[in-house]
């Protein structure tokens, strides 16, 4: 496991082809902001997270990339987000 | 990127691989597109490279997945677009596609559009649900057949149906055996249906496997859970059998649901057929019948002669071994505490609603109180919802109304968006209201 991704500014160590939430989970790291890891497949929408400070995109679905940075989506940017 | 000619099937599962198969064998061009980077779908998520444990999977499934996923690649009518998000039906009567990789949403006119894209797992809200470290069973499945890992333990198993059985012989087989099973329903007492249940003897003896991983867990029936709690490093759930148990994640199921919202009734230049468990709940068995019968439904609505759409009989044994498995799970959940959230997206709990005036509208106690209009767009609170405020006069809430987009798009792939020209008239569609 050499690949890393940030959560905030901590580093997360994932195999290739895992999701973000699978990695996430194995580093311990549960609270997403206000989200979290739930339904897995997409239509809850509690996992959204910021990948690079501008695309939501779902834990659950994304495949983990080296160098890529995640933020939480917080409860303003989540519905902002479905308002647009 | 999209022709005219092609037939668009969302959800690379197995309903739509088989889907995209019947119509590829009736000549028609398609165009595959699936929301992770690979198909499979929920049921058939794959090991990522790294993950050297399997996860546990019935032989049976592993070979209608292996035979069909080879027939994918082996298919030259076949267009396969991963990575592609199904944002829903625009005003003009446009499919659009966030294609995620790209960057850019596509608008795009199909011959004929196939949505498979799965069912809804069903959860009973209780105190504590929303916590960090409550997941579904689906939620919990797909991380355990991703890395061959179970999430952290200990672990706890509740709710109600089959797949609780399944989720947690499949925990147990990746080495975190669930301290216990709670299972609301009381299937053991049905005597007449259980032994209906021999007349499925694949199911049931899938069912039996899963019970042998097991020996030795509590499987405590007619027995749910009243409240979690988070306590340091994990949660103290109660039961209502008065039982108490210190746990770190709490995976909970109550079914499944068929909750697509109704594009069959949208008013678009192209037919629109639902297919798979987002239909209706038929299983992972009758996956290949039920997407080639929705092929045949949508290649005679495009005027295919050849399409035979009749009755088929293997749907109608899954219908019935479903029926079998509702009557055998049958029980009253308890209605949910003031404290309990039910709107999962905004945080509302039932006293929130319930301190609300009487006699709102859905749109009105939205708009008032927040409930029910997160991102989720109903799809886990509105069944809850509409059960503890009733029809009324203006309608219950609803999942089934369709409200692009569907899922959260970047504002960037939106302005890159490729929209091919539209000859429907620009109008808001009423569909689209609430």
């Amino acid at each position: 496991m050499s690949a890393v991704l940030h959560w905030n500014d901590q580093p997360v160590a994932f195999e290739p082809g895992e999701t973000i939430s699978a990695a996430l989970a194995r580093a311990g790291i549960r609270e997403l902001g206000a989200g979290r890891h739930f339904c897995g497949i997409g239509l809850c929408q509690n996992c959204v997270v910021l990948q690079d400070g501008q695309s939501p995109v779902e834990a659950c679905l994304t495949p983990a990339e080296a160098g890529m940075r995640l933020t939480a989506l917080n409860q303003q940017e989540a519905t902002d987000v479905v308002r647009r | 990127m999209s022709s005219a000619a092609e037939v668009i099937v969302i959800g690379g599962g197995p309903a739509g691989v088989s889907a995209s198969l019947a119509l590829a064998a009736l000549g028609l061009p398609v165009l595959l597109v699936e929301q992770r980077d690979q198909p499979g779908g929920a049921i058939h998520r794959q090991p990522a490279r790294g993950a050297t444990r399997p996860a546990l999977g019935e032989s049976r499934h592993k070979r209608r997945w292996a035979a069909l996923s080879a027939a994918l690649a082996a298919n030259p009518l076949i267009r396969q677009q991963m990575s592609t998000i199904f944002l829903g039906i625009d005003g003009r009567g446009r499919v659009l596609l966030d294609d995620r990789r790209g960057g850019v949403v596509r608008a795009v006119t199909p011959r004929g559009l196939v949505i498979a894209t799965g069912a809804t797992e069903r959860v009973q809200p209780f105190t504590g649900w929303e916590l960090p470290g409550v997941m579904t069973a689906g939620g919990a499945q797909v991380l355990l057949k991703e890395t061959g890992e179970a999430p952290a333990g200990p672990i706890l198993v509740a709710g109600s149906g089959p797949l609780l059985l399944a989720v947690s012989a499949q925990l147990a087989e990746a080495g975190t055996r669930p301290l216990a099973m709670l299972e609301r329903g009381k299937p053991h007492t049905h005597p007449a249906l259980l032994a209906r249940a021999l007349g499925f003897p694949r199911q049931a003896l899938e069912a039996l496997c899963y019970g042998l991983r097991l020996l030795g867990m509590p499987l405590r029936f007619g027995t749910h859970i009243v409240s979690a709690t988070a306590v340091a490093d994990g949660f103290e759930v109660l039961s209502s059998d008065g039982r108490s148990y210190r746990v770190r994640t709490l995976i909970v199921h109550d079914g499944v649901e068929a909750a697509m919202p109704s594009f069959e009734a949208a008013d678009t230049p192209f037919p629109v057929v639902l297919a798979g468990d987002g239909r209706e709940i038929l299983g992972a068995d009758a996956m290949p019948a039920e997407g080639r019968h929705a092929a045949l439904r949508l290649a005679a609505a495009l005027g295919h002669t050849q399409a035979d759409v009749g009755i088929d009989a293997e749907l109608q044994r899954a219908r019935d071994f479903q029926q079998l498995v509702r009557g055998l799970y049958d029980h009253a959940p308890p209605p949910p505490t003031p404290d309990t959230v039910i709107c999962r997206c905004e945080g509302k709990r039932v006293s929130d609603l319930m301190a609300l005036p009487s006699g709102l509208s859905p749109r009105e106690a939205k708009l008032a109180g927040r409930v029910g209009m997160g991102p989720c767009q109903g799809r886990f609170c509105s069944r809850r919802l509409a059960e503890l405020t009733g029809a009324g006069p203006t309608g219950a809430f609803r999942a089934d109304i369709a409200r692009w987009p569907l899922r959260p798009v970047a504002i960037t792939a939106l302005a890159n968006a490729e929209i091919e020209p539209s000859a429907a008239p620009d109008q808001p569609r009423s569909t689209t209201r609430d």
